[in-house]
């Protein structure tokens, strides 16, 4: 019996020939990320099982992106206490304040995640890692002290669910789309929880890597344990200049099993929306034309890549955000932002009246800069809406694409990127 | 065996309710923690020791318990600080379930357990066996058994001391 991709990297990198669901292993990890706010608490932890060395400089990945720039003295702190301890264990790749983003963007932009491999992060949306073909799982401090130590983790085997997507994607909808669409497609039933999905076909094929990690990056939010896409050849052009290590072209053998295969045709899928609260609630965007929203968030490692913000900038372009709405893009990184500037498309936005804030997760987690309040309706292009997500409780987050984000910013209301003459 | 009352939730519970927001970025404490645990799953939850001071050894949860992605272990010392001693739900959300595995609080599935039970209900559980006894209602449920690895580091007092006595030994990890 073949293996999935999934099974494939799972048994290489656990010294086996074969695994199969169920099987409990321990596997090496090529990378182990942690960020600002979780840091300081792995490395005490991994110090406390009797190390001083982590098991390789050059694979403990910090990143700071919850808390930068700080907005407030205890953040600040908790930086300065996390900067000291990356500093005291001689860590070669740290990002901070200066050379920053939101994590998952930075492990796979600079080439810390490989096909074939296993990487894992303190945060959910680790999950992004599988956009270059590599398992990519969130996982606690605890894990991560483990992994800093010895190098391993401990995986379970999952049973992997295959989306087969085929057709051709209409003008503005995007991977959010697909992935809004899959969430309310499998409506929470719990099917996917601990499974692993990966995504196959000619539209999967034919999307960039930023719209692979979108996708992938959404697999935690449908309770799965992981997404993977393949490497092709999108995947080679893409690591050609980043990949820091070796790497194949690992794929899912002809007679692996599948627990489950759905198929989509896109052709037909439009610009979807997620109801606030509910990730699953989803409708197309033709049903809430004309709501009303008063802020319009774009960032976050699910939607603040290049590609996001060109689509933005072609919306926005000689045109004007409506006054009865606030914009935010927060790029996605350091080097996203740097290279939208030379584009012109922060230029093009700034115009419009889109307020562009420093790499960071932003609002996301209701934590940074732009939170919502009492009332607000925010139309976001980030991953989750449930009630107090980006700040107050009394505030209403509507999910969709960047695409519709941007089209709406220019209504106040809800409107579909198809209908513009851009 | 751990004899106890429950408490059951009368809806989804997520790991964002179970530990508000601005408790995220506090110190990984159980004392700490449990301090506002629960606080956004219900309004009474919501005052400091308000969840722990109930005196509950076991939840009951329908599906998907602790899901909304939050990998934060906060949720799980939280918990534990307020004397929760295992979990039993129909069904899990993966993040929090590993985080459980990892400390040894034991999240246990067990099919219907949702509908067999009340708040306050006396609970007696049985680990090798599975076996959940309602003493109040008189009936009994059969529960998943922990897999041997899980049992492992639940013995152990969770995978910091598994890992630790076997770094201090010089036992491979595998």
């Amino acid at each position: 019996m073949g293996m999935t991709i999934t099974e494939k990297i799972m048994a290489r990198n656990s010294g086996r020939d074969h695994v199969v669901p169920g099987e409990l292993v321990w596997t090496d990890v090529h990378t182990v990320m942690t960020m600002d706010y979780l840091g300081k608490t792995c490395f005490d932890k991994f110090r406390s099982l009797g190390k001083t060395e982590v098991f390789n400089k050059d694979r403990v990945i910090c990143v700071s992106d919850h808390l930068v720039p700080p907005p407030n003295q205890k953040f600040a702190t908790m930086l300065n206490e996390w900067r000291e301890v990356v500093k005291q264990h001689d860590i070669t790749n740290f990002y901070d304040l200066g050379r920053q983003g939101i994590a998952h963007q930075i492990m796979v932009e600079q080439g810390h995640v490989l096909p074939g491999t296993i990487s894992i992060g303190t945060d959910s949306h680790a999950n992004t890692y599988g956009a270059v073909g590599a398992v990519g799982n969130a996982i606690g401090v605890t894990d991560a002290a483990v992994a800093m130590a010895t190098g391993k983790a401990w995986f379970r085997i999952p049973k992997t669910v295959k989306f087969h997507v085929t057709g051709k994607w209409q003008p503005w909808v995007m991977a959010k789309d697909l992935s809004l669409h899959i969430m309310g497609m499998m409506n929470w039933n719990g099917h996917l929880l601990y499974k692993s999905i990966e995504f196959t076909g000619p539209a999967i094929e034919s999307l960039s890597m930023a719209g692979r990690m979108t996708l992938c990056n959404m697999t935690v939010d449908l309770g799965a344990k992981n997404g993977i896409i393949a490497p092709d050849a999108i995947t080679q052009r893409y690591l050609k200049d980043r990949a820091i290590g070796d790497w194949d072209m690992i794929a899912s053998d002809e007679d692996a099993e599948y627990d489950q295969v759905y198929t989509i045709d896109i052709s037909d899928l439009g610009p979807t929306v997620a109801m606030p609260g509910k990730l699953d609630d989803t409708v197309p965007v033709e049903k809430l034309i004309g709501t009303k929203f008063n802020k319009a968030f774009v960032g976050t490692c699910t939607n603040g890549r290049l590609e996001d913000i060109a689509t933005i900038a072609k919306i926005l372009r000689g045109k004007q955000v409506h006054r009865d709405v606030n914009m935010i893009l927060v790029p996605a990184s350091q080097t996203v932002y740097l290279q939208a500037l030379r584009e012109g498309y922060i230029e093009t936005l700034i115009e419009a009246g889109v307020a562009v804030d420093t790499p960071s997760c932003a609002a996301c987690a209701g934590i940074h800069t732009g939170v919502a309040g009492d009332g607000d309706i925010v139309l976001s292009a980030g991953n989750r809406n449930m009630t107090g997500r980006m700040g107050s409780k009394k505030a209403e987050i509507y999910l969709t694409s960047p695409s519709v984000v941007a089209a709406s910013a220019l209504t106040a209301v809800v409107t579909d990127p198809r209908t513009l003459s851009v | 065996m751990i004899k106890g009352k429950c408490w059951v939730a009368d809806d989804y519970v997520m790991a964002y309710d179970i530990i508000i927001q601005e408790y995220w970025t506090s110190a990984i404490d159980p004392e700490e923690n449990s301090k506002w645990v629960m606080a956004g799953v219900k309004e009474e939850f919501n005052k400091e020791n308000a969840f722990k001071d109930q005196g509950f050894t076991f939840i009951v949860a329908a599906h998907n318990f602790a899901g909304g992605g939050k990998s934060i272990e906060h949720v799980i010392t939280g918990l534990m600080g307020s004397g929760i001693q295992a979990v039993f739900a129909t069904s899990f959300a993966r993040l929090q379930f590993r985080n459980a595995i990892n400390y040894g609080l034991p999240f246990v599935t067990c099919d219907d357990i949702d509908k067999g039970c009340e708040t306050g209900d006396e609970l007696e559980y049985n680990p090798e066996t599975g076996i959940i006894n309602n003493i109040t209602k008189g009936t009994s449920f059969q529960s998943v058994p922990a897999a041997p690895f899980v049992a492992e580091v639940g013995a152990a007092g969770g995978l910091m001391n598994y890992v630790r006595e076997k770094i201090a030994k010089g036992e491979p990890i595998e």
